[in-house]
């Protein structure tokens, strides 16, 4: 019986979105999330132990109720994949399907059903955890002075981490402002490097921002990991996804990820593909290079 | 050396490194002034493909010195290939110095990225080079990929190796020569009797040559040869893709045979690629009564030289096929598909099957009528 009204009743009307957008920080089988609740959203955290960090954000726009009545920001433990699974239950192709997320339930759970069908209820429960480890806050240093970040196509840049997993080495990322470039180089048993050129007239480097040379290396599973599961939207949508080289080297790639769907009357997309932003969950990886990264 | 390719030819490129990859590991690279050769032998030394362009195929084409070779792996430059060729512009590949360690290939894609690859090579490579006189086989037939595909989709799609045998129309006398309907090619899958095989599925194909091939040339007894079809359906593939029929030169049983395409007439000479696909054949031939002793083994080695040769160089087996005048003893069924009591039946015209202990008696069974699609028909 509950004494209290829950922290979080919230309704969504796309469960395919919020689909894509779980599934794009998912890397490895089994992942252990952390969400935190607050008025202005959700956040769901993953991390590998002091090196790679993803953060995806549903702010409360994306969802057509939410009503938030908690005391500070409830934290709580959840199986990524149990998490996935369990919405794309409720996730029916062609068919509109409403949720209501609540938390917490009478033991700690989160608690979710289906409110639009008029002739069955799907119901879950998912059990919680408190989380034992406090998710290592990436804070995320500018470098100083001048941004050094570059928003390439995100379909270009899965391409191209695709490609140097041939040559089986950690990759090295360099920005410089000479030849206003970006470069990706594995050396291994073979080696490879991609360049991304800044022409003014391709859209593949959308902006670029170097006002120095720098050069860091990445683990390569950890720079996979930021766009092995890249929902096909985004490559449909033809976002752009922006790196960026914090303090010490530190990686952060922002994406984008529609959560709309596009048969809802009220989703405004004008002809130039921009939409309405409320209607986009953010994605955020943290990747910290490996420790001999020079310059 | 380095050249740069795009369009059309770098699919004919991309295309050439699919086929060599099925067949071999290693690809051998020989650069000269007037041609660039591909070539790759596999690790049973049981096919040897070569391919070979025109400098007039690149957009730029040089070469340093008179020869330069090295050679690379296949599946390095496969790696390379891996981007669709749809999206390239155009491929570029550099050997800065003869004993250079790495091979530079460029891509410039349309996207806008480029992608530099550097694979290793080894300057002193075992070459293989194989090359035989296509004037020097006596029978050959001329085939679209697309039908000699249709026609292999008959049979077991895990078949290894497969027999054709190749009979004379004009040899037959001519009352069975119009009984057999001009069928004088069958096609059979080959199961290698020393392997554990169970429940798997014997297929026979005879096909009228004046139907399927575009042109058929044998004269004289009945041969056949029992090839990989591994080999076989990447070059058919690489065929189909350079939209050219395949020629397929061959012998018998024991001597390698020799595919390559064939170009229209207008193009002739004038193709700025070429191809050569030669396997070895099983040195037992299908064709005998009763089977040889010695296991059936595919001919041993091609023996590579590096020099060329004119003629072939394959082990010749003890098992020279006595070759009967009688056309009915030419083709043999095997009777262990035959009807379980014992009895042989025929799918196609009477005069065709021949039971091991019956002798022809081609006069008889002549006037028996024929049907396009033969019916059932049990013999009395």
């Amino acid at each position: 019986m509950e004494h209290e009204a829950p922290d979080l009743v919230c309704q969504l009307d796309s469960v395919q979105g919020m689909v894509d957008a779980l599934t794009a920080v998912r890397w490895k089988r089994y992942q252990d999330a952390v969400l935190e609740l607050s008025e202005h959203g959700v956040v769901l955290i993953v991390e590998e132990t002091c090196c790679l960090q993803a953060k995806v954000y549903l702010q409360r726009e994306l969802f057509i109720k939410y009503e938030y009545r908690a005391q500070g920001r409830p934290r709580f433990g959840v199986s990524l994949g149990l998490l996935v699974d369990c919405l794309n239950t409720f996730s029916v192709p062609g068919h509109s399907s409403v949720i209501e997320i609540q938390y917490p339930g009478p033991d700690m759970q989160l608690l979710l059903k289906s409110i639009d069908s008029l002739d069955a209820c799907i119901y879950a429960e998912i059990r919680t955890r408190i989380p034992d480890t406090i998710s290592w806050d990436y804070s995320f240093e500018s470098a100083g002075g001048t941004p050094l970040s570059f928003t390439v196509k995100a379909a270009a840049l899965k391409e191209a981490i695709d490609d140097l997993e041939w040559p089986g080495s950690s990759i090295q990322i360099t920005l410089q402002p000479a030849l206003p470039s970006v470069s990706f180089k594995g050396e291994g048993h073979g080696d490879l490097q991609v360049d991304f050129m800044y022409y003014a007239n391709t859209d593949l480097l959308i902006a670029f921002s170097c006002d120095r040379e720098v050069s860091y290396r990445y683990k390569y599973k950890f720079l996979r990991a930021t766009t092995s599961n890249m929902p096909s939207s985004v490559i449909r949508d033809n976002r752009g996804s922006k790196l960026t080289i914090g303090r010490g080297g530190m990686l952060k790639v922002q994406h984008l990820v529609s959560v709309a769907r596009l048969s809802a009357p009220h989703t405004h997309i004008d002809s130039a593909g921009y939409q309405h932003p409320s209607r986009i969950a953010y994605i955020e990886f943290f990747v910290k290079p490996e420790k001999d990264g020079n310059d | 050396m380095d050249f740069i390719l795009s369009g059309s030819a770098l699919k004919t490129f991309a295309r050439s490194i699919t086929c060599l990859a099925r067949v071999g590991n290693e690809l051998v690279i020989q650069a000269s002034p007037s041609q660039l050769a591909f070539h790759t032998l596999n690790s049973s030394r049981s096919a040897y493909q070569s391919i070979t362009f025109k400098p007039d195929l690149f957009d730029t084409y040089t070469v340093s010195s008179n020869q330069v070779k090295c050679s690379v792996l296949l599946k390095d430059i496969c790696a390379v290939l891996r981007t669709p060729v749809a999206s390239i512009d155009n491929i570029s590949m550099k050997l800065p110095d003869p004993d250079a360690s790495k091979v530079q290939w460029t891509l410039e894609c349309y996207s806008g990225m480029r992608k530099t690859y550097w694979t290793t090579c080894n300057i002193e490579p075992d070459i293989q080079h194989l090359s035989l006189d296509r004037r020097k086989f006596p029978s050959n037939f001329v085939v679209r990929p697309r039908d000699f595909n249709r026609l292999l989709a008959n049979f077991q799609s895990s078949l290894q190796e497969i027999t054709i045998i190749a009979t004379d129309r004009t040899s037959l006398p001519s009352d069975t020569a119009s009984e057999i309907e001009g069928k004088a090619v069958e096609l059979r899958s080959y199961i290698d009797p020393t392997k554990e095989n169970d429940s798997l599925l014997h297929t026979q194909l005879w096909i009228d040559p004046t139907e399927e091939f575009v042109q058929y040339t044998h004269t004289g007894d009945p041969v056949d040869m029992t090839f990989s079809v591994k080999e076989l359906k990447a070059f058919l593939s690489f065929c189909e893709g350079s939209e050219v029929d395949v020629h397929l030169y061959f012998e018998k049983a024991g001597e390698p045979i020799l595919m390559a395409p064939k170009f229209g007439l207008e193009d002739g000479s004038s193709s700025n690629f070429d191809a050569t696909l030669v396997l070895a054949t099983m040195l037992t031939s299908q064709l005998r009564e009763g089977n040889s002793l010695e296991p059936p083994q595919l001919a041993t080695t091609i023996h590579g030289q590096n020099e060329h040769r004119t003629g072939s160089q394959v082990q010749h087996g003890s098992c020279m096929p006595n070759v009967s005048e009688h056309p009915s003893d030419h083709t043999k069924i095997w009777s262990d598909i035959s009807d379980t009591d014992g009895r042989s039946f025929s799918q196609r015209h009477p005069g065709n099957w021949v039971d091991a202990d019956e002798d022809e008696d081609d006069g008889d069974e002549n006037e028996l009528c024929v049907g396009s699609t033969p019916p059932y028909f049990e013999e009395q």
